[in-house]
């Protein structure tokens, strides 16, 4: 932590125990601090994630104040860069220093990313030293170096209106003139739902043959947008029948005057895309210990419940109940495929290029 | 300058340059270093590497991989008889910003004709409010506009209703180009009217008493008063759709992906060599665009000296004014910009209001109550983040209206190089916000060592900063071509009685650029209230949040399912803001006409 955030830091402090947390205008440009500076370890935990895990009603913010509870000098900050885990990696590529002690909300293709742009470690291997870490699904660890440790998982579906369409079914049924103009899917470039289902073509039809079959796919009037928010925006408005989404859908949409129909999950060829969201400490982290207590309890049997529901995604621990409404709602494909770290490394960049290149090229 | 500039003119001029070289120069020159060089040589070979590939350029790539063999290509392509031919991702996206320029330049100007020729109530209001699409983040404009010209919209309700339709918009390239006109045909309507307002009554009636007709009059007296506003306006809907990236794929898809698209993608698999090289390549065809402009700008322009605006005809004059031709046009006009232009407004502010199986519903509002109410850490609330909003763009009000005058002044005052100089002023414009908002990353928050010390530039200044470096060149893109319009003799009557060039600005040339002068400082406060990119990159925390970053938090927001409810509450929060701000700015910016 530099001289600055230290400052920072102590003036909210200062300010919040005044009662004047919200004299946020007060000029902060132009602070220094040296980068040498090791931080005190003052009990902070900053937790760099994605903003939708925190605020209200959030699982970051139920893990905060369990966790702040258990540990009563512990402080738990987050951080939420937009751009997620390449701020760090091009902090560490710029000689800036990582200025966080956990990252939340890690997916397999950018922990290969992250290898493959830097050369000194940004992760700390923690696995074997970690409590609890022997819980977790073993399908779902995707770090072959135990830096990364799978905390829950979605599985990429179909979501769409039985009354329009039957299910699909299979990835070669999505061809039929009864679907065309049918589906939406979201760019994979830009987008976590379409790269994973972009990547679950891959793994259905082979390195060789997505192209060929993504083809097919535009030929039947595919629409590729470009993220999930617009496609299913998109699909609410009845712009097309099927739109690509999460098995979790109808733990949203249940209930009193809920049109079910228009929420049918289909999983293609009896699977399910896996894309498991995993915790890394960075290797620099002022507060390393405390950083592997709060992933420990993460994957506590309480934690991994409420984190389910919170974030509506699997629980990443095996035998992990959470019941309500996301045990009744929330569907798991009878087969779940994901692609492993080794079979991404050096391939996806190239994939999702030469397939954007293709659709964008028409 | 010479003495007799006045020392207020130069520090104006220092105080730009610094903010300039701070929040943009500096940041983006990093970033686009990466275009020209490999391993620290300078070298060509990035931007060979992207003309080269006929995915970006389509046919033109033999142009750099094989110029030889150009000339036989040519002969041979005339010899099939010249069949159409692709230009890549480059041509097709000129080809997208060119149709939304032709369209917003078609919508716009009728608009600035209606709201300068024409006195109806509600005149000044609505003039105030044309740019209020300027505010509204992608996402909400792809909500209205699916809600508007979706397959199961309201426009397809109301051609139902007299027997037409259904059309299909979405996921096409009409849908892409209205929405681009949505943004930015305000802009054509803004500026022109700004300019029809100073053209000069006294000078129109002296032409018509010579005996010019109506139509005479108007071309050899209004219209160059016009061109230089419409062609700016043109320019700078060229060069912002040619940039144009959210809306495309969240209204038309990856098959009408434009630069922007495939440069985003490079920064977010952070093979930064290729971005900054397509960025390069779009700010060089985008600033070369505006300095040729420019230069016609200057030679164009002439001198008019507005002591008196055209008066305004009344829009309904008794029950036959209703069926005169041209009223008639107007009012056709009307409905087209009430289709355009409010139904997606209205479409957005409905949505919040309603849920997704069209009951109605007070939730996405009490959901803004309980965020307000909410004591969560990194939760953004609403009121904070519009107070924010309100005070960032007052000042940069504060900082950009100074800074663009100075910019306008050292523009009209010609010289060698004065063109290039004003291109590379404006080059804020002609700049990717992903590009620069990869700079801003690199130089300032991660910081740039400085004399052993790691300076970082972030926080509320750092943000008012970048806010005034994107919305100056709307205040001197308005105020340039008045300015230059301004009768030079007002300025040397003045200082031949011992005025010097700050004191001739501010109490002679000014004021009688004011509607120009206004129009831009809605254009800055709108730029400003809009701006997401670097005020989530600069800011240090959720108590920096703006209305947009609220909004954008809230579209991530799962409370109420995944809908967007929430969002378009926001949203028509900040429409709301936005509107009362906007008839503060003209009442206020009036009061000084």
């Amino acid at each position: 932590m530099t001289r600055c955030d230290n400052w920072v830091m102590q003036r909210r402090t200062f300010l919040s125990r005044a009662g004047l947390a919200t004299a946020g205008l007060a000029a902060t440009a132009g602070c220094m601090g040296d980068s040498s500076d090791a931080g005190s370890n003052d009990g902070t935990l900053t937790i760099a994630t994605y903003s939708s895990f925190t605020g209200e009603d959030t699982a970051g913010n139920w893990l905060k104040s369990a966790f702040e509870e258990e540990h009563a000098d512990a402080t738990v900050e987050f951080q939420t860069p937009e751009n997620g885990i390449n701020r760090f990696v091009q902090r560490k590529a710029s000689g800036a220093t990582v200025d966080a002690d956990l990252f939340v909300g890690l997916n397999t293709g950018e922990l290969v990313r992250v290898d493959e742009q830097l050369d000194d470690q940004l992760f700390a291997t923690v696995e074997d030293s970690l409590e609890g870490a022997d819980t977790v699904d073993s399908s779902l660890s995707f770090d072959p170096e135990g830096r990364a440790i799978p905390y829950d998982t979605g599985f990429i579906s179909l979501v769409y209106d039985e009354e329009a369409v039957d299910a699909p079914g299979t990835f070669d049924a999505l061809l039929d003139p009864a679907y065309e103009d049918g589906l939406i899917a979201q760019n994979a470039q830009q987008s976590d739902p379409g790269r994973a289902f972009l990547l679950w073509t891959i793994d259905a039809k082979g390195p060789d043959g997505y192209l060929d079959y993504w083809q097919g796919l535009v030929d039947n009037g595919v629409q590729i947008l470009s993220d999930w928010q617009p496609a299913y925006q998109a699909y609410t408005n009845e712009e097309a029948p099927m739109v690509v989404s999460y098995s979790t859908d109808q733990v949203y949409y249940h209930g009193e005057g809920v049109d079910m129909s228009r929420h049918q999950v289909g999983f293609l060829n009896d699977q399910g895309y896996a894309n498991p969201e995993g915790m890394a400490q960075f290797a620099d982290a002022d507060n390393p210990e405390l950083a592997r207590e709060f992933m420990s309890f993460v994957l506590s049997e309480t934690a991994q419940k409420e984190i389910a529901v919170r974030n509506v995604q699997f629980p990443a621990v095996e035998g992990v109940e959470p019941g309500g409404d996301f045990g009744k709602y929330a569907l798991r494909p009878p087969e779940a495929v994901t692609f492993s770290y080794d079979d991404l490394a050096g391939n996806v960049d190239g994939w999702i290029e030469d397939w954007a290149r293709q659709i964008a090229g028409q | 300058m010479g003495r007799r500039d006045g020392w207020a003119l130069w520090v104006g001029v220092a105080a730009t340059l610094a903010t300039l070289v701070v929040v943009f120069y500096y940041p983006v020159g990093r970033v686009f270093a990466d275009a020209v060089a490999v391993d620290g040589q300078l070298s060509l070979a990035p931007i060979r590497s992207v003309l080269g590939d006929p995915f970006y350029t389509g046919a033109a790539h033999t142009l750099v991989t094989d110029p030889a063999a150009v000339p036989s290509g040519v002969v041979e392509w005339l010899a099939a008889g010249a069949p159409a031919v692709e230009f890549g991702l480059f041509g097709f996206t000129a080809y997208q910003a060119l149709l939304s320029t032709l369209v917003s330049v078609l919508v716009g100007l009728p608009g600035a004709y209606v709201l300068s020729r024409f006195e109806f109530p509600g005149r000044r209001f609505l003039r105030s409010v044309t740019i209020l699409p300027f505010v509204l983040p992608s996402i909400l404009v792809a909500v209205g506009f699916l809600a508007m010209f979706g397959r199961t919209g309201l426009f397809n309700d109301l051609l139902g209703a007299v027997g037409l339709g259904p059309v299909e918009l979405t996921f096409t390239l009409e849908i892409v180009v209205l929405a681009h006109a949505f943004y930015n045909a305000p802009l054509v309507t803004r500026l022109v009217t700004a300019a029809w307002e100073s053209v000069d009554a006294d000078r129109v009636e002296t032409a018509r008493t010579l005996g010019a007709s109506p139509v005479r009059a108007f071309r050899d007296v209004t219209l160059p008063q016009l061109l230089p506003a419409l062609a700016t306006a043109a320019v700078l809907t060229f060069v912002f759709t040619f940039m144009s990236f959210p809306i495309v794929l969240a209204l038309g898809g990856l098959e009408l992906a434009t630069v922007e698209v495939w440069l985003f993608a490079r920064v977010q698999s952070l093979d930064l060599t290729e971005a900054a090289t397509l960025g390069a390549i779009e700010t060089a065809l985008s600033l070369g665009l505006l300095y040729v402009y420019l230069r016609y700008e200057a030679r164009r322009t002439e001198p008019g000296g507005a002591s008196r605006g055209l008066s305004r005809r009344p829009l309904v004059d008794g029950v036959r004014s209703l069926v005169d031709p041209l009223r008639l046009a107007v009012f056709a006009y009307g409905a087209v910009v009430l289709v355009l232009f409010a139904g997606p407004l209205v479409s957005l502010v409905v949505e919040s209001v309603t849920t997704p199986a069209g009951q109605p519903t007070g939730d996405y509002y009490a959901f803004l109550l309980a965020r307000q109410a909410s004591t969560a850490s990194g939760t953004v609330r609403p009121f904070p983040a519009v107070v924010n909003s309100l005070l960032f763009g007052a000042g940069t009000l504060l900082v950009a209206i100074p800074m663009g005058i100075v910019v306008a002044v050292v523009a009209t005052r010609g010289g060698r190089g004065s063109r290039a100089a004003e291109a590379l002023l404006t080059a804020p414009l002609a700049v990717s916000g992903i590009v620069l908002g990869l700079g801003m990353l690199q130089a300032l928050v991660f910081g740039t060592t400085l004399f052993g010390q790691r300076l970082t530039v972030t926080g509320p200044v750092a943000i008012v900063a970048a806010h005034a470096v994107a919305a100056y060149p709307f205040v001197s893109r308005t105020v340039t071509p008045a300015l230059r319009s301004v009768d030079d003799s007002l300025g040397e009557a003045a200082r031949s009685l011992g005025a010097d060039r700050a004191t001739v600005l501010a109490d002679v040339e000014l004021p009688l650029v004011a509607p120009a002068l206004v129009a831009g400082a809605a254009f800055a406060f709108a730029i400003s209230v809009g701006e997401f990119d670097s005020t989530v990159l600069l800011s240090t925390g959720v108590d920096t949040a703006t209305m947009p970053v609220a909004l954008e938090r809230y579209v991530g927001d799962r409370s109420l399912g995944p809908n967007l409810g929430p969002a378009t509450a926001m949203g028509t929060v900040l429409l709301a803001v936005t509107t009362v701000s906007f008839v503060l700015i003209d009442r206020v910016g009036g009061r000084w006409e």
